[in-house]
């Protein structure tokens, strides 16, 4: 009776069983569609994922080009900075500590600040295992001690860190540059490029415009990553890696400048005395950048962080709030009035436009009466013409010139635009400060009220609204110096491969050639040539001796404003002229063409000639060395050919 | 003669070789795989802790083999009569884990008892299938039930289930509330019930997510609904087992050459992942096999259980089946990335002696079902 019971009980059951297996199947088979889907469909998917999960690439660095002088004496090139760490929770502060204080010869002050760093870090469960920075950059004897004592300064580490190295140091930093780390706007930008956080590139200069083949390109190498159980490892790179297993690094290319590295030095010494200015060397010949200075400097291997962040944050502190902006590459970057420096190209204007020869005088009384202005004149010249208004830089006689109604404004701009002036040399250093030729429509643009007379007045002696840069100058006498030739300047040589393979040579580039009329030019040269060997020449007083040059003395007049930011007390100096010179050497057949500006300097005559002289003097004594050098050499192989 | 060995036949009890075939291939199929899994620690020459799961394994094997056939000796229907003397022990020992047990990953699930570590939550598995068992064949009742009449099984699903919480354990008590529901599923209940049941779920949902879930759960949830968002977090496990099991393809990379598991980039390979390292050695070939075999012995269960004399082995076998249905689904959809991750073990695959006692002895009540039909 009971198991009939129970027999019906489970009846009640009975027609749920087909739909359990139902549910049950159609369960497994949404599994299974599942594994189809990883494992099949989407099967490479995550094969790629699980090779990339166990692959792992390294980075092979590369090394960064040297950068080169005209003689291949180095300029900046890359050394190992070697950083002395400590892990506090291995250093042994009672016994290894003196003696680390001591082999890196820190101060008692400066070593307590580190101790107490260390304990710190020591009690701090989670900081204890990571390096405390003791010393940057420190001297390799010290290196040397440090690691023969390894064994006896546990917890104390030595790590070599690449950093770049300028040997001439402060020489010509604003035309190499510097360079910096990356930050996340670069990374972000430069990612295709391959740029990675922690990597520095060229910040100004040299090394930022050329950083593509100063660069170099890292290599990579494909490995397994270590795996819990010991397997042979080739055979595990045979399975796993893909072709190619290894990509080397590509060296960056060399750069060779044009600049020689000794009349730089001569350069710098012949400005030791002033505070601010710009100096630029020409080869007359081919365009060439000989030697390009501006003041104040700063060393690039601290902002390029040789001496680590620190020194060179303060450094780019102290730099950032100097009023004499020593950042600012004063060669190019900035524009100057060219001042009486401009006067040969007034000249030259007046002789093409038939206004002048050189017969036409002028009566110099102080000055010249142009409507109802009265414009100065630096002295009282009495009658002077062209060659005597030149040597001695006579304002009146220019004033005339500017006053004469077929020279107009327009006139002189385009003769100062056809040397290159107003207009970019298109170097390729540093930003380039164009300059300005004022013309009419200038004016118009930019200058409430009618045009005056006047203005042409003040641009035919330099002033006004005329602007240069320093180089433009430079290569302006360049072109009076070799007949009327405007070269595309340069300072990149050549490119070569680490090996030293020629890659690409960079020949001189003619950017125009201004016609003049060769008589005309031959005033200007003899002007030039007496402003420095005439008695009355406003450089003759004042060039060293030794010194066989031609050239224009200028003293571009200031406004009158406070810059921001300057110590009332020293405003004085701020208001003074910007002293210039502007030349070629030899004077007879020109090689060089030099132009110097010295910032608040005061009278041109005075202050820029004599650093003009002086480099012009080293130059032709390290000329003449060098012929004779390179004379006795085919003496000598003669002299072999004849034995 | 011929006919007394008919009768006995007939009457004496009689091994299911099909399930026993089924249960020893799983079994072994588990144990080479799980020395796959360690085989990473095995070889690096320092036979850690790790590298002895392998071993401890086959004694738990052993020891659930020993239960197995102790379960399915005694005939089940002395279980009945004790049916709540051993669900009140089982409640007993949970309360016991939320006041003794250690804190492992910020739950408490272990008592230790001597040298080795006992999971009470595993156990109570089998004591509340057979418990219900019991409710339901004492409850033989033709008309469909309402919620009312299904207080007391609910009572008996809940109490464990809520204590398992508190350790807590989010996918045991799954486990309890998924198994106890597919044994009361066979019972007829009236459709407005039905209705009313699942609004109730849809509400009990959001309010437990508010003020139950602890944050880690939630992790687990959220990181499963967008895995990528979080790949080092609470997706990794996840994100990584998918890799692994897409990583075997068709055919796998060969016996202990899967290199997710190789390279260590499964973490807990023995205990939630054991399918991940089984799918990429074996690929799908292996896969279907072996979710074949799990299939088989869902079904199977189902077939015992029509079999079954009378209700109370009906149940038990349901039970027994559901339990390893959704052992499996849960390991497989979450090592797949269908669900969220939920520390819920492949039966007989995954490393744990409770889990592998458990198992074992819930197949061994199946047996002892099928051989007394």
């Amino acid at each position: 009776m009971s198991i009939l019971v129970q027999r019906s009980d489970v009846g009640e059951f009975r027609r749920r069983y087909r739909w359990m297996v139902l549910g049950c199947l159609a369960l497994f088979l949404m599994l299974f569609g599942r594994l189809v889907l990883l494992q099949v469909i989407q099967g490479d998917i995550h094969r790629g994922q699980a090779r990339r999960n166990i692959v792992r690439e390294v980075k092979l660095a590369t090394r960064r080009g040297v950068i080169r002088d005209a003689e291949g004496r180095v300029l900046a090139s890359n050394r190992p900075s070697y950083n002395v760490y400590v892990v506090p929770s291995q250093v042994d502060l009672e016994r290894t500590w003196p003696r680390v204080v001591q082999l890196l010869g820190a101060e008692p002050a400066q070593a307590a600040v580190l101790k107490k760093r260390i304990t710190d870090s020591a009690s701090d469960e989670r900081r204890k295992d990571q390096q405390v920075l003791l010393s940057v950059d420190v001297d390799r004897d010290v290196v040397a001690m440090l690691e023969t004592h390894e064994t006896e300064l546990p917890g104390v580490e030595v790590v070599p860190v690449p950093v770049r190295s300028y040997p001439y140091g402060e020489v010509s930093a604003h035309l190499i540059g510097f360079m910096r780390e990356v930050d996340g706007e670069d990374l972000t930008d430069l990612d295709s490029r391959g740029y990675r956080p922690g990597d520095r590139l060229g910040a100004v200069g040299i090394e930022r415009r050329w950083e593509s083949y100063l660069r170099g390109k890292r290599g990579t190498r494909k490995t397994i990553r270590a795996m819990r159980r010991m397997v042979h490892r080739e055979e595990l790179e045979g399975k796993y890696l893909d072709e190619p297993r290894l990509i080397s690094p590509v060296p960056g290319r060399d750069i060779s400048l044009t600049i020689d590295v000794e009349l730089q030095q001569s350069v710098e010494r012949a400005m030791r005395g002033q505070l601010a200015g710009a100096v630029v060397v020409v080869d007359v010949r081919t365009g060439r950048l000989l030697a390009a200075t501006s003041k104040p400097t700063y060393d690039p291997g601290v902002l390029s962080g040789g001496r680590g962040t620190d020194a060179t944050r303060e450094a780019f502190r102290r730099l950032y709030a100097d009023p004499l902006k020593p950042m600012l590459d004063k060669t190019i970057s900035a524009a100057y009035p060219p001042g009486s420096t401009f006067k040969p190209f007034t000249a030259l204007a007046a002789l093409e436009e038939g206004v002048v020869d050189a017969a036409t005088e002028a009566d110099c009384r102080g000055g010249y009466e142009y409507g109802r202005r009265f414009f100065r004149c630096t002295g009282v010249h009495r009658r002077v013409r062209l060659h005597e208004a030149l040597v001695q830089s006579c304002n009146t006689f220019f004033y005339a010139i500017g006053a004469h109604e077929r020279m107009q404004i327009d006139r002189l701009a385009k003769v100062g635009l056809a040397f290159g002036l107003g207009n970019k040399t298109g170097i390729g250093t540093n930003p380039e400060a164009r300059g300005r030729m004022p013309t009419r429509s200038w004016y118009a643009r930019r200058y409430k009220g009618a045009f005056r007379g006047g203005f042409t007045l003040l641009a035919a002696i330099g002033q006004g609204a005329a602007t240069v840069n320093v180089l433009q100058l430079g290569l302006a006498y360049a072109a009076l110096a070799n007949g009327g030739t405007l070269f595309q300047p340069q300072v990149v040589r050549s490119i070569e491969t680490s090996d030293g393979t020629v890659v690409q040579e960079f020949p001189p580039r003619v950017k125009r050639i201004v016609s003049i009329d060769p008589g005309h030019l031959a005033m200007i040269k003899s002007g030039l040539h007496g402003v420095v060997t005439e008695r009355e020449g406003t450089a003759h007083a004042e060039t060293v001796a030794g010194a066989d040059m031609a050239g224009k003395t200028g003293t571009a007049q200031v406004s009158h404003v406070t810059p921001r930011g300057v110590d009332p007390s020293k405003v004085w100096y701020f208001n003074r002229d910007h002293a210039l010179f502007a030349g070629y050497a030899p004077s007879g057949t020109p090689e060089i063409a030099i132009a110097v500006l010295v910032e608040h300097g005061g009278g041109g005559g005075k202050n820029a000639v004599p650093i003009a002289s002086r480099i012009v003097r080293d130059w032709l004594k390290m000329r003449d060395r060098q012929r004779s050098a390179s004379a006795g050499a085919r003496e000598s192989d003669k002299s072999e050919e004849g034995s | 003669m011929v006919q007394a060995s008919r009768i006995s036949f007939r009457s004496g009890p009689q091994i299911d070789m099909l399930l026993l075939l089924c249960c020893v291939t799983i079994a072994s199929f588990g144990l080479v795989n799980l020395y796959s899994a360690t085989s990473v620690y095995i070889e690096a020459g320092k036979r850690s802790g790790l590298a002895d799961i392998y071993v401890s394994q086959v004694y738990w094997i052993v020891v659930g083999g020993l239960l197995a056939i102790l379960a399915a000796a005694i005939d089940y229907r002395h279980l009945e009569r004790l049916a709540y003397v051993f669900y009140l022990g089982g409640l007993i020992a949970l309360l016991l884990v939320l006041v003794l047990g250690p804190g492992i990953r910020g739950s408490t699930r272990w008592i230790q008892v001597g040298s080795f570590n006992f999971q009470p939550s595993e156990f109570i598995k089998i004591l509340l299938i057979i418990v219900l068992s019991k409710y339901l064949h004492n409850d033989p009742r033709m008309e469909p039930r309402r919620w009312v009449d299904l207080t007391v099984p609910i009572l008996l699903t809940a109490i464990p289930a809520a204590l398992v919480m508190a350790q807590p354990d989010l996918g045991t008590a799954m486990i309890y509330v998924l198994t106890a529901v597919s044994i009361v599923a066979m019972l007829r209940i009236r459709g407005a019930s039905l209705v009313w049941g699942f609004i109730f779920c849809a509400t009990v949902v959001p309010v437990s997510w508010k003020w139950v879930l602890r944050d880690y759960q939630k992790a687990r949830i959220t990181s499963f609904l967008d895995p990528e968002h979080d790949v080092t977090g609470s997706g990794w496990h996840a994100l990584q087992s998918r890799t692994a099991i897409g990583n075997g393809g068709l055919t796998g990379h060969g016996y202990m050459q899967g290199t997710q598991n190789q390279f260590g980039f499964l973490p807990d390979q023995f205990s939630d992942f054991p399918f991940a390292v089984f799918a990429e050695d074996w690929g799908l070939l292996g896969c279907t096999l072996l979710l074949g075999l799990y299939c088989l012995l869902c079904i199977w269960s189902i077939h015992i259980a029509s079999q079954a004399k009378d209700r109370f082995g009906a149940a038990l076998a349901i039970g027994v089946g559901a339990m390893i249905f959704w052992h499996v689904f849960f390991n497989m959809g979450m090592a797949m990335g269908l669900l969220p991750v939920v520390g819920i073990t492949l039966p007989l695959f995954s490393y744990g002696g409770s889990s592998v006692l458990t198992s074992m002895v819930g197949l061994g009540l199946l047996m002892n079902v099928s051989m007394r039909r």
